[in-house]
């Protein structure tokens, strides 16, 4: 872990609606993931983890407050710092889903290229990397099988090399394990446990299972609207 | 770039191809119903070419044989010739008839009455595909091959029995059926001779039997080198109590006022079915990006440009509206020459449709497009 900032959010609120109708889902929340630092976001369900995560990933607009991604204020109080938000993904952000959402007709080595490519890498420098991610969660043998032909764990593995593909230093995922048994959420954890410590990356995690909790260094609730903070030392190292 | 198009049609490829096979077919109905107007256009035209004639001479205040009823005396002919600007002269019958084919099936056919010894003779040698014209006065007659008659058959027509001396192809009337030869003489027997009874029963009546057969409903004219047919035809206008129409006159009669309104339907055919398969290819392609729209999410929420997914549906359309045009273009021409009427294919027509088909379906892509641009990559996180 380093001491440069990988994701800080300062007095951020979150209100849905107006009047009557109006729903305040975060109320001056603060929070700090540095670089090299693995964080669960736990809270109960409809408690704004996933709100908090769009924000995060520059999806949502907050009402107010601010968010810096690495060292860029990416949300000042009422206005993204560029209108091209999606740069701001494809360049910081890796996302990581429930499901591995790949793209169905893309096959393997061709979703993890896809983002590189995106952002203009050369070809023969999108497919190096790929291959190196491949190799590094093991299913370099599956570069040419569709995402069908990839078994459960197989596909969330190549959608984690998905994430890392456009070299992130933020990595926000979203209940990776909610659709793996014990044995494999186990896995993708130490791999990302694996990930931050190797790659120098924040990542937040949304989950819901304790028995997760203690792979990560921080750990994020959302208590009252505001995020509380709960630092620790990860015991359960790979 | 990976060409995300090229890699989603691949990926269900089968779907793709009979999605286009069935746009395909009904692009294809649209290049036949095109085709059908173009043989219309043809088939109205083919007896005023075959006749070559330059003026047609028909009742005052008719517009002839092809449009209205006409009857003109047959020495017609010779008044007309002694005009020093007529070259030759001919008289013409015409007259609808059904036919009993060889299988037993009565079918439409129109008679063509002209004098075999005559200085313009109706039959255009380039359709004869068998056998030879009508040489002989009486009881010969020339088929057209779709009757399926062959030489020396016999058919009976009114009181007669005539012998198949030739068969021709591509001979049909403005309406698209078969064409018929006989000997004028014969043409008029069969236009004006009453059956026996009913001449036995006018003469009951105390009617007085009309046996003068010589009429014929049109008297066709060719003028001499360097003679304006348009001035012949006002001329004879002028002075004989006659309508007079050169071949541009009559060809505007027979494209214009007898299959006008045959045409307009076609057209209106036509315009529906482009309309139809615009809106199918429109809800085909909005079906694909609905079946997308998660994908679509995650593209959005990963980074993906608008423009890139915007290009993905446009090349996914155009593709679809391309391949929909070859195999439209393949089920047209397997299958134009069942029709029983003249179908024409032409280049241009399909090059004419191919463009409205890239521009509709291009229109087509917008829906699936605004649904795309409208997807919420926040939809892509959750359950």
């Amino acid at each position: 872990m380093t001491n440069e900032v990988g994701i800080k959010v300062e007095n951020l609120t979150k209100i849905f609606g107006s009047g009557e109708s109006e729903v305040r889902v975060l109320e001056n929340a603060s929070l700090e993931v540095k670089k090299g630092e693995f964080a669960a976001l736990v809270a109960p369900s409809g408690a704004g983890k996933t709100t908090l995560l769009m924000m995060l990933g520059c999806v949502i607009e907050p009402t107010s407050g601010k968010i810096w991604l690495g060292d860029e204020l990416v949300w000042d109080e009422d206005h993204w710092s560029t209108p091209d938000t999606r740069r701001i993904r494809r360049e910081k952000i890796g996302f990581i889903f429930q499901a591995h959402y790949l793209i169905p007709f893309l096959n393997i080595v061709e979703n993890v290229k896809l983002i590189p490519l995106v952002n203009g890498w050369p070809d023969e420098k999108a497919e190096k990397k790929a291959m190196e991610l491949l190799d590094y969660f093991d299913i370099t043998d599956k570069r040419d099988a569709m995402p069908s032909q990839l078994s459960g764990g197989q596909n969330q593995r190549a959608a984690i090399a998905r994430a890392l593909s456009n070299e992130p230093k933020i990595i926000l995922a979203d209940e990776p394990t909610a659709a793996l048994d014990m044995e494999r959420a186990v896995s993708v954890v130490k791999m990302l446990r694996r990930i931050v410590e190797e790659q120098n990356v924040a990542i937040i995690m949304v989950t819901h299972d304790d028995r997760l909790l203690p792979y990560c260094d921080k750990i994020l609730s959302i208590e009252n609207r505001k995020v509380v903070t709960t630092t620790q030392s990860a015991h359960l190292i790979v | 770039m990976i060409n995300l198009a090229y890699k989603d049609i691949a990926h269900s490829y089968l779907k793709f191809i009979v999605t286009a096979m069935g746009v395909g077919m009904l692009l294809g109905i649209v290049l036949i119903m095109i085709g059908v107007y173009r043989g219309m256009v043809i088939d109205a035209q083919v007896l005023l070419d075959d006749i070559g004639a330059d003026l047609w001479v028909v009742q005052e205040n008719t517009l002839g044989p092809f449009a209205e009823s006409s009857r003109v005396h047959e020495d017609l002919k010779n008044t007309l010739w002694v005009n020093p600007e007529i070259d030759k002269t001919a008289a013409l019958a015409f007259l609808n008839l059904q036919i009993k084919t060889p299988d037993g099936v009565m079918k439409r056919v129109y008679s063509v009455g002209y004098d075999p010894h005559g200085d313009l003779p109706a039959i255009n040698p380039e359709r004869l595909v068998a056998g030879r014209s009508i040489e002989k006065s009486h009881y010969e007659i020339v088929v057209s091959e779709k009757l399926g008659f062959r030489l020396q058959d016999k058919i009976r027509l009114g009181r007669n029995i005539y012998t198949v001396v030739g068969i021709t192809k591509g001979a049909v009337s403005s309406g698209g059926d078969p064409v018929i030869y006989v000997s004028l003489k014969d043409a008029q027997e069969l236009q004006f001779l009453y059956s026996n009874a009913r001449i036995r029963n006018d003469r009951a009546r105390g009617l007085k039997v009309d046996a003068d057969n010589h009429l014929v409903n049109a008297v066709v004219a060719t003028v001499v080198k360097g003679s304006d047919p348009d001035a012949v035809a006002e001329n004879i206008r002028r002075w004989k109590h006659l309508s007079a129409f050169t071949v541009s006159d009559e060809r505007n009669i027979l494209t214009k006022n007898v299959i006008e309104t045959a045409s307009k339907q076609i057209g209106m055919f036509t315009v529906i079915l482009v309309g139809v398969s615009t809106i199918i290819i429109a809800l085909i392609i909005y079906t694909m990006t609905l079946e997308k729209i998660k994908e679509i999410s995650i593209m959005k929420l990963v980074g993906l440009p608008n423009m890139t997914i915007t290009k993905m549906i446009a090349q996914e359309t155009v593709t679809l509206g391309v391949l929909a045009f070859i195999f439209g273009n393949l089920f047209a021409h397997a299958i134009w020459d069942k029709f029983p009427k003249r179908v024409v294919l032409e280049m241009d027509d399909a090059w004419a449709l191919f463009s409205i088909i890239l521009v509709a379906s291009i229109l087509a892509s917008l829906f699936g497009v605004y649904k795309a641009i409208k997807a919420d990559p926040s939809a892509a996180i959750g359950g």
